[in-house]
C-alpha cells in the first residue's frame, strides 16, 4: 500500500533517468540524510561514531572502489588495500612537506596518486584475463607495501613506516572531535556515491558491464577494451586511494603499511560479494555485515558457550569467525550470488505488492 | 537505373587455424543497399567469413576492399567505428544488463563524454544521454521491443534475445549489417517478424545487409543475391533463383561422396 | 662460485617445494575448471591432522593414515555441500568460492586440531650430505634432495596418471566440458570427489614436507599464494610446468634476495630485504605480458 508507484509518470527521458525515480525512494533518502546528518551527531555516542559509524562508511567507499573495477567491469582484484596504503600515505606526504595546503586538495591527490598506481598495474590488463589478473594485482598488492616500508622516505624516515596523519583545518576551524570528523567523512562519501552512481549509469558504466559481461562481444560494437579497463582501475583505485585517505586521517590517525595487508584486501573483496556486485547500496550492505559480524560474534559466542557449559577461549572464537567468514561466502555465492543488494531489492518488489499476494 | 556501388569487395580471402582451413580463395562482393544471403551446410566456414568482415579474424591471404578503398589490418573496434555492425549466432548480449542498457552499449560509438564528465552528470554528458536515448527509443519502437525494455535480458526468450541483439545493432546507424542466423531457432512467425523488419531495414534506412541463414524460404523471399559455400570454397554466387538450379549448390546440400 | 652455485641449488628445491603446492591447484584445475584457492588451507588442515593425532598418542603411520581419510572427508564435504551446488556457475563464482572455503579450512582445522605451532619429525635431517660437501664444499641437504626426490617421483606418477589411464582421460574431459562430459556418461561427481581426494593427498604430502622444515604453523596456509606465479609460469593445467614454474621462481626469487638489495643500498642506503614477498608476483605479472598462457598451457582460442 505505501509503496505504490501507480500515478508517478514518467514524461522525459530526463526524469527517467533520476538516481531515485520512485517517489518513496527519493522521500526516503532524505529521511536517511537527515537522520545521518543532524540525528546521529546529536544521540549517537562517542564509540558509535568513532568505532562504527565512521568505518563503515570508510568501508562502504572502499568496497565501493573495489565494486567498480571487480562488479561492474568484471576484473578481480587482490589489491585494494595496497591502493589504500598509496592514498593514505601520498595524502600524508602532501600534508607534510607543502606548507599551508588544504587538507582537501591534499586528500584530493592522494587519491591521484592512487589512481596513477591502479593505472600502472592495470596495463598488463588487456592482456591478462582472469585469473592471472588477480595474481597481477597481488603483485600490485606485495610490492606496494614492501616499497612503502623499506623507502623510508614515504614514512618521514620513521621506523618500520608508521605515519602519524596530520591535524586537520578546515577554515581555521579544526576538525578533531568524533562528531566533526564523522561529519567530515559523510560529506566526502556521499559525494563520491553520488559521483558514483553518475558513472555507473552513464555511457561509461555501461561499457564496463559489457567488457564484464563478453569482452569480444564489446569489443565488435565499438567498445575500446584498454580504455574501458584502465578507467576502471583509474577510478576504482582512486576510490579505494580516498577510503585509505579517511582511513588514516579521520579513522585510526596512526597507520603503517602492515595494516594495509592482503587480509584487508580480501575482507573489502568479501564485502563486495555480500553486499552485492554491480550494486550501490551492496557496498553499505556489505561493509555493514562484515563490520558487524565481528562484534555479533564476539557477543553472542561466550553466551553461547555458558549455555552450553562448553568453555571458548579467545583463539577459538577467532576461528569460528573464519568458519562462519568463510561458510557465510559460500552460503551467499550458492543462495544469492548478488548477494543482499539482490534480497533487499527482492524485498522491495513483493513491498510493492503488499498487502496483496500477487 | 544507376550501377550500385560496391561496399565490400573481397578478393582471394584465405583463412586457416593452425591445421584447419576454414576458408579457401574465397572472392565476392557486396553492393551498396542489397541483401546479400551467406548459405552453405554447417562448418562451411560462413560464420568465419563474417568473423573476417568485421576484423575479428584476419585472413593470412587476400585483400579486403571497403568502399574501394584496400582495408588495412583492423580490429571489430576500429570496424565498427566505420559503420559495421553485427550479429552473432550465439547470441552475444550482455546478460547483466537490462535491454535498454543493451541497446544503448550499441551507440557507444557515437556517444563521446568521457567519464568525467559522466561522472558529474554535467550539461553535455547529461543531454548527450538523452539524445541517444531518444534514437534508442526509435529502434525500439521500429523492433516493437516497447514491453521489455526495462528487463534484464538473461530473463528473455531466445527469440527476444534475438530481437534486442538486432536492437543493439542497429542503433549504431551501421551502413553494413551483419546478420548470422538471425532466425536460428525461431518459429514461423517469429521469423515472419523477423523478415518484415530485415526487410525494412533494408529499404527504408537503406542499410546493406549480409545475411547468414539456413531458412532457404527465407533466402530466396528476401535475398538479392546469394554467396554459397562448402567446406570454405566458394561453390556459387548470384540470384537465389540461378543457384537453386546449380548442380554443386544442390549436391553440396543433398550430399554426395567428397 | 660456490656460493652462486649454493644459491641456485637451494632456489631449486625451494622452488620444487613451491610446485608441490602448485600440484594441488593443476590437478583440481585439470578435472574441474576450478581454481582452488583453498589448496594451502588444505595443507595446513593435513599437517594439523597429523600432529594433532600424534598428541592424542597416535604412532606417525597411523597419524598420517588418519590425516588421508580426513582430508578424504573434506573431498566429500567439498563436493557434496559446495561444489554440486555450483555447478553451473562461471569460474570466477568457483574461484570466490573456494576463497570462502580456505577461511572455513583455516578455521576449521586448530579447532579440531590445537593452534600451537609443532613440529613433525619425518627422521631426515636437514643437514649437508657429507661426501657432495667434501667433494665440492657445496651444502646439499639430506632433507632438501629426500623433498626433492619425493616430490618428482610423485609428478611421474602423475603424469603417468593422467595421460595412459582411463581415469586421467575422464578427468581432462570433465575439465574441458562439464555438460559434455555428462553427456557421454561421466560420472562428474565421482570424478570430482576423486580429484580432490587425490588434491588432499597431494596436499598431505605437501604439509609433511613444509611441515617439517617449517613446523606447522598457520603461514602454512598462505603456501597458497607463492604457488601463483608458479602456476603462472608453468601453466594451469600442466603437471610438468609447474615443475618448471617452480624451479624457475624458486632459484630467480633466491638471486633476486641476495643480489638486489645491496644494489639498492648502495643507491638508497638502508635496509632493503624482504624482496621475496613480492619479487615471484612481478616476475610472474612480467612475464604475463609475453606469454599470457603460461609455458605449458593452452592456447585459449574464443569462438565468437
Amino acid at each position: 500500500m505505501l509503496y505504490r508507484e501507480a500515478g508517478q509518470y514518467k514524461v522525459s527521458y530526463q526524469s527517467d533517468n533520476q538516481i531515485f525515480p520512485i517517489l518513496q525512494d527519493r522521500i526516503g533518502i532524505l529521511i536517511i540524510l537527515a537522520i545521518a546528518v543532524f540525528a546521529i551527531p546529536m544521540f549517537a555516542s562517542e564509540y558509535m561514531l568513532n568505532a562504527i559509524l565512521v568505518p563503515f562508511l570508510i568501508f562502504s567507499l572502499a568496497t565501493l572502489g573495489l565494486n567498480f573495477l571487480t562488479g561492474y567491469a568484471g576484473q578481480l582484484s587482490l589489491g585494494s588495500a595496497a591502493f589504500m596504503a598509496v592514498g593514505a600515505f601520498a595524502a600524508y606526504n602532501f600534508q607534510l612537506r607543502i606548507e599551508g595546503i588544504p587538507f582537501l586538495i591534499s586528500f584530493f591527490l592522494g587519491g591521484v596518486c592512487a589512481a596513477m598506481v591502479g593505472i600502472a598495474f592495470g596495463l598488463p590488463s588487456l592482456r591478462i584475463k582472469g585469473f592471472y589478473l588477480a595474481v597481477a594485482t597481488l603483485a600490485a598488492q606485495f610490492f606496494v607495501l614492501w616499497c612503502l616500508t623499506k623507502f623510508s622516505w614515504f614514512s618521514n624516515n620513521s621506523a618500520s613506516g608508521v605515519i602519524s596523519a596530520q591535524p586537520l583545518f578546515l577554515f581555521g576551524f579544526p576538525i578533531n572531535t568524533p562528531t566533526t570528523k564523522y561529519l567530515l567523512v559523510l560529506a566526502i562519501v556521499v559525494f563520491l556515491f553520488w559521483i558514483g552512481k553518475n558513472i555507473v549509469r552513464s555511457s561509461t558504466g555501461r561499457s564496463w558491464m559489457a567488457v564484464r559481461d563478453m569482452d569480444v562481444a564489446a569489443e565488435v560494437i565499438g567498445i575500446p577494451l584498454m580504455k574501458t579497463k584502465l578507467i576502471a582501475f583509474a577510478i576504482s583505485s582512486f576510490y579505494c586511494g580516498m577510503a585509505g585517505v579517511l582511513y588514516a586521517f579521520c579513522y585510526l590517525g596512526t597507520v603503517e603499511p602492515d595494516g594495509f595487508s592482503l587480509e584487508l584486501s580480501f575482507k573489502i573483496l568479501f564485502m563486495v560479494i555480500i553486499g552485492g556486485v554491480g550494486s550501490i547500496l551492496g557496498n553499505f550492505l556489505g561493509a555493514a555485515f562484515i563490520l558487524l559480524l565481528p562484534i555479533v560474534l564476539d557477543l553472542t559466542l561466550p553466551v553461547i558457550s555458558q549455555m552450553l557449559n562448553l568453555p571458548i577461549s579467545g583463539s577459538t572464537v577467532s576461528h569460528i569467525q573464519l568458519m562462519v567468514f568463510g561458510a557465510l561466502i559460500i552460503f551467499f555465492l550458492i543462495v544469492e550470488p548478488h548477494g543482499l543488494a539482490r534480497l533487499w531489492q527482492i524485498g522491495k518488489e513483493k513491498l510493492r505488492l503488499w498487502p496483496f499476494p500477487h | 537505373m544507376s550501377e550500385a556501388k560496391t561496399v565490400l569487395r573481397l578478393e582471394n580471402i584465405s583463412l586457416s587455424f593452425g591445421g584447419v582451413k576454414a576458408l579457401t580463395n574465397i572472392s565476392f562482393d557486396v553492393k551498396e543497399h542489397e541483401i546479400r544471403s551467406i548459405i552453405g551446410p554447417n562448418g562451411a566456414g560462413k560464420s568465419s567469413m563474417l568473423n573476417v568482415i568485421n576484423g575479428v579474424y584476419h585472413p593470412q591471404q587476400g585483400t579486403i576492399y571497403f568502399r574501394d578503398k584496400v582495408r588495412q589490418k583492423m580490429d571489430p573496434t576500429q570496424a565498427a567505428r566505420q559503420g559495421i555492425a553485427r550479429t552473432f549466432q550465439n547470441i552475444a548480449l550482455f546478460k547483466g544488463m537490462t535491454v535498454l542498457d543493451n541497446i544503448m552499449t550499441g551507440r557507444n560509438t557515437k556517444m563521446h563524454s568521457n567519464f568525467l564528465m559522466n561522472a558529474l552528470w554535467w550539461g553535455p554528458a547529461r543531454n548527450e544521454e538523452i539524445l541517444n536515448r531518444r534514437k534508442v527509443e526509435e529502434v525500439i519502437d521500429f523492433l516493437e521491443i516497447q514491453h521489455i525494455r526495462k528487463t534484464p535480458v538473461g530473463k528473455l526468450s531466445y527469440g527476444l534475445q534475438k530481437r534486442v541483439e538486432l536492437a543493439r545493432a542497429l542503433a549504431a546507424e551501421p551502413s553494413l549489417l551483419l546478420l548470422d542466423e538471425p532466425m536460428a531457432g525461431m518459429n514461423v512467425e517469429e521469423k515472419q517478424d523477423m523478415c518484415r523488419f530485415i526487410l525494412e531495414v533494408n529499404q527504408q534506412y537503406g542499410v546493406t545487409i549480409v545475411l547468414i541463414e539456413h531458412d532457404m524460404g527465407v533466402v530466396m523471399d528476401i535475398s538479392d543475391r546469394v554467396v554459397v559455400l562448402d567446406y570454405g570454397k566458394k561453390i556459387g554466387d548470384g540470384l537465389p533463383a540461378d543457384l537453386m538450379k546449380n548442380p554443386d549448390v544442390i549436391s553440396a546440400y543433398l550430399g554426395t561422396n567428397h | 662460485m660456490l656460493f652462486f652455485t649454493e644459491i641456485v641449488i637451494s632456489g631449486i628445491f625451494s622452488g620444487l617445494m613451491y610446485a608441490l603446492v602448485a600440484l594441488g591447484f593443476v590437478l583440481i584445475f585439470k578435472a574441474s575448471g576450478v581454481f582452488n584457492f583453498a589448496q594451502g588451507a588444505m595443507i595446513y588442515c593435513a599437517a594439523l591432522a597429523v600432529v594433532g593425532l600424534i598428541d592424542i598418542g597416535l604412532p606417525m603411520w597411523l597419524a598420517v593414515i588418519g590425516s588421508f581419510v580426513f582430508m578424504v572427508f573434506i573431498g566429500f564435504g567439498t563436493q557434496r555441500f559446495m561444489l554440486s551446488k555450483l555447478v553451473n556457475q562461471p569460474p570466477i563464482t568457483l574461484f570466490m568460492a573456494t576463497i570462502g572455503l580456505s577461511f572455513f579450512l583455516d578455521g576449521l582445522g586448530p579447532i579440531l586440531f590445537g593452534s600451537d605451532v609443532r613440529p613433525i619429525n619425518l627422521g631426515i635431517v636437514d643437514e649437508p650430505i657429507q661426501s657432495i660437501m667434501d667433494n665440492t664444499g657445496i651444502g646439499i641437504s639430506k632433507f632438501d634432495l629426500t623433498a626433492s626426490g619425493i616430490i618428482i617421483l610423485l609428478v611421474i606418477v602423475l603424469t603417468l596418471l593422467f595421460q595412459y589411464t582411463k581415469i586421467g582421460r575422464a578427468l581432462r574431459a570433465v575439465a574441458d566440458d562439464h555438460q559434455a562430459a555428462l553427456s557421454i556418461g561421466i560420472p562428474l561427481k565421482n570424478i570430482w570427489t576423486i580429484v580432490w581426494c587425490i588434491a588432499g593427498f597431494v596436499a598431505l604430502i605437501a604439509g609433511l614436507l613444509w611441515g617439517s622444515r617449517n613446523g606447522v604453523q598457520f603461514a602454512l596456509s598462505l603456501t597458497a599464494l607463492k604457488a601463483l606465479p608458479v602456476l603462472i609460469l608453468g601453466g594451469f593445467t600442466s603437471v610438468p610446468g609447474a615443475i618448471i614454474g617452480g624451479i624457475i621462481i624458486g632459484v630467480s626469487e633466491k638471486l633476486a634476495e641476495i643480489y638486489i638489495p645491496p644494489v639498492l643500498q648502495d643507491a638508497f642506503g638502508g635496509n632493503f630485504g624482504g624482496i621475496e614477498s613480492w619479487f615471484a608476483y612481478v616476475f610472474a605479472l612480467v612475464f604475463l605480458l609475453f606469454r599470457p598462457e603460461g609455458l605449458f598451457g593452452e592456447k585459449h582460442i574464443d569462438r565468437v
